[in-house]
C-alpha cells in the first residue's frame, strides 16, 4: 500500500475504540435497551464490532448468532465460535438451511446472487427478531470500504441499528482488529462472503482491499479525480470499476447509522442524492 | 459564595463540558440546574455551557420546536438558580421580529441580559446552520463584574476579525462556545481538536486575551463531540484542560490583569492601525 496514502489512514487506534465504544453504549443508552445482537461469521467485521460492544457494554450484553447454511464453511463456524469464545459472548447457533431450502424448492431457476441475497437477508430478519426477543439492537458490521462499493446485500448484510465501523475503511477495521488481539486466524484470513464454496471478497470486486482504500480514500478524502488517481500509477480500469460501483449502488447506502470518526462520513459530510 | 470585591479582576472559571438531549429543552434545563450546583460547590463564579446548551445542536428541522425568545421563564430560572454566579448558555433565540438565531446569553444576575447571536454560520461538509437560522449583526462587548469580555459562537472564533475587535475594545476574556464534531486521524488527540486548540491559542496570543473554549461531548446522529475544553492564557499558554469525550467540570482561577501585563510587554493591540490602505476591493477574489 502507498506509504503516503497509509499514513492517512493509519488511526490513533486507542482513541479510535475509545470514540466507538461509546457510540455503542450511548446508542444502548438512550434507546433503552439491554444490549445488542450480532451475526457472527467468523469474518474480521463482525468480529470487530462484537469486539467493540464487548468492550462498551460488558460481554453479557451482546449477543452473538451463528447463522450459517449448510454450504457455509467449517472454518467460518469454527472462526465464529473462536470470537465468541476468545469475547466471552452468548452466542448461539440457528441453521437456516431449512428456511433457505424451503423457499428454494418453489424457485428453482435462482442463481448464485439471489440465493446469495436470500440467505443474507434470512440472517437479517432472524437478528432483528432475536433482538425483539432479547430487547435489544442489531449491531451492524458493514465497512466504509464495502458501502462505498455497494458490495452488500441491500436490507440484509448492511441492515442496523447502529453501525460502529461504517466510518472504517478496511485497512484501518484490520488495525483495530489487531490492536484489540482478535483471534489470529480471523484477522489472517481472506475476506469472504462465504455465500458459495471458494468465494472471496477480493475475487467477486476484481480488485483487492488495499488497492480499494487507496483509490477510495484519493477520490473521496482527498477529493482527487479518477483521471488524477490514474496518473498517479493506478490501473485505469480498476479505478473506472471502483467509480463504476460506487455510482451505482448509492441508493444502498440511506438507512444506516454510522459512527463518524472522519471528515468524509457517508450521509453526514456527503449527503449524495441516489440518483 | 461573596460577592465579588468592586474592581477585582480575579474570577474562577467554569467550563461545564456537557452532552445534551437533542431537542428536549426540559431534560436539558435539568441538567444545567445540576451543573450549575455542582460548579456553585467548586466556588464558580463565571461558568460556561457550550453552544446551544439548551436544546443539542444538529436540530435541523426541531429547530423551530425549540426556540426561545429572550424574555423566556426558562432563562428566568437558569439565571436565579446560577446566583450569585454568572452563566453562559447556548440556546435557539427567537426574536422579537420573528427570527432564528444560534444565540449565547450572558446571565449575570441584573435584568439585563446580553445575547451574541452567532455571525457565522457554517454551510458546508456536515453543517447546515444558514437553512436553519439566521446570522447575528452586532458585536457588542459583554459586561461582566470583573472587566469586559466578549462572547463568540464556535465558527465565529475561525473569522479572526472578530476576536480582534473585541480585544480592540478591550475584551481582556473571550468566551468561545462551541459544539465541534470531533474526528478521529492518527494523532494523539482528537484530529479536530488540533485545529481548535491552535485557534484558540493563535487567537490568545495575538489578541493577548484569555480565551475559554467550551466544547461539548456526546453523540447526535452518529457524530460526536470531542471535548477538550481548554482555558488559555493572554499570550497563548494552555492554563488547564478537559479531557475528551466525557463529561467534566474545568475550574479555573483567572486573573485578568494578567491580560495588561502581557499587552505592556507586547502592545499588539495598542500598535492595531485600522488607517493602512489597500488592497481595493476590485483587488479581491
Amino acid at each position: 500500500m502507498s506509504r503516503r496514502v497509509l499514513d492517512h489512514l493509519h488511526l490513533n487506534a486507542p482513541l479510535a475504540v475509545a470514540v466507538l465504544t461509546r457510540f455503542i453504549r450511548d446508542a444502548v443508552e438512550t434507546s433503552g435497551t439491554t444490549g445488542v445482537v450480532v451475526g457472527l461469521s467468523g469474518g474480521i467485521d463482525s468480529s470487530l464490532a462484537a469486539a467493540l460492544a464487548a468492550r462498551a457494554l460488558g460481554p453479557e450484553r451482546v449477543h452473538g448468532f451463528l447463522l450459517p447454511y449448510r454450504t457455509s464453511s467449517a472454518d467460518s463456524e469454527a472462526d465464529a465460535r473462536r470470537v465468541a469464545a476468545h469475547l466471552a459472548l452468548p452466542h448461539r447457533k440457528i441453521d437456516i438451511s431449512p428456511m433457505i431450502d424451503a423457499y428454494f424448492a418453489i424457485e428453482t431457476d435462482a442463481d448464485p446472487a439471489r440465493r446469495g441475497n436470500k440467505m443474507a437477508r434470512e440472517r437479517m430478519t432472524i437478528l432483528f427478531d432475536q433482538a425483539k426477543k432479547l430487547g435489544a439492537l442489531v449491531l451492524g458490521t458493514s465497512n466504509k470500504t464495502e458501502i462505498l462499493l455497494g458490495y452488500s446485500t441491500v436490507f440484509g448484510d448492511n441492515a442496523s441499528s447502529l453501525n460502529p465501523l461504517g466510518d472504517l475503511y478496511k485497512h484501518q477495521v484490520w488495525q483495530l482488529a489487531r490492536h484489540l488481539e482478535l483471534p489470529a486466524e480471523v484477522v489472517a484470513k481472506r475476506p469472504s462472503a462465504d455465500l458459495w464454496p471458494g468465494q472471496t471478497d477480493e475475487g467477486d470486486l476484481g480488485f483487492d482491499y488495499a488497492t480499494a482504500d487507496e483509490v477510495l480514500w484519493q477520490l473521496f478524502d482527498e477529493g482527487l479525480t479518477p483521471d488524477e488517481v490514474v496518473e498517479r500509477g493506478y490501473d485505469r480500469a480498476v479505478v473506472e470499476r471502483i467509480v463504476t460501483f460506487e455510482r451505482q449502488f448509492r441508493f444502498k447506502r440511506r438507512l444506516m447509522l454510522i459512527a463518524r470518526l472522519s471528515g468524509s462520513a457517508v450521509n453526514l459530510d456527503q449527503e449524495i442524492p441516489r440518483d | 459564595m461573596s460577592e465579588p470585591a468592586a474592581g477585582s479582576s480575579r474570577l474562577t472559571v467554569g467550563l461545564a463540558q456537557i452532552d445534551c438531549r437533542l431537542g428536549d429543552l426540559a431534560a436539558n434545563l435539568d441538567r444545567h440546574l445540576a451543573w450549575i450546583e455542582r460548579a456553585k460547590a467548586a466556588g464558580v463564579d463565571l461558568l460556561v455551557f457550550p453552544e446551544l446548551s439548551l436544546t443539542g445542536y444538529r436540530l435541523l428541522h426541531l429547530t423551530t420546536r425549540v426556540a426561545l425568545p429572550p424574555q423566556a421563564p426558562l432563562l428566568d430560572r437558569l439565571a436565579e438558580a446560577a446566583r450569585p454566579m454568572a452563566v453562559v448558555a447556548g440556546f435557539v433565540e427567537e426574536s422579537d421580529r420573528g427570527l432564528l438565531h444560534n444565540s449565547a446569553v450572558l446571565l449575570s444576575g441584573g435584568p439585563r441580559r446580553h445575547i451574541h447571536r452567532k455571525l457565522y454560520l457554517p454551510t458546508y461538509g456536515l453543517f447546515q446552520e444558514e437553512r436553519f437560522f439566521r446570522p447575528g449583526r452586532r458585536l457588542d462587548l459583554a459586561p461582566l463584574p470583573w472587566g469586559r469580555a466578549g462572547v463568540l459562537i464556535c465558527e465565529d472564533l475561525w473569522h479572526p476579525e472578530l476576536a480582534r475587535r473585541l480585544a480592540v475594545a478591550g475584551a481582556r476574556l473571550l468566551i468561545v462556545l462551541s459544539a465541534g464534531p470531533g474526528r478521529v486521524g492518527s494523532g494523539d488527540v482528537p484530529a479536530s481538536h488540533e485545529s481548535w486548540e491552535m485557534l484558540c491559542r493563535t487567537t490568545a496570543l495575538l489578541d493577548t486575551c484569555w480565551v475559554v473554549y467550551c466544547n461539548r461531548v456526546g453523540w447526535e446522529e452518529g457524530s460526536f463531540y470531542s471535548g477538550g475544553s481548554l482555558v488559555v492564557r493572554p499570550g497563548g499558554e494552555v492554563a488547564t484542560r478537559a479531557p475528551f469525550l466525557d463529561e467534566h467540570l474545568l475550574v479555573t482561577e483567572i486573573d485578568l490583569r494578567e491580560a495588561d501585563r502581557v499587552r505592556w510587554r507586547l502592545p499588539l493591540l495598542a500598535d492595531e492601525r485600522i488607517d493602512i490602505e489597500g488592497p481595493d476591493a476590485e483587488d479581491r477574489p
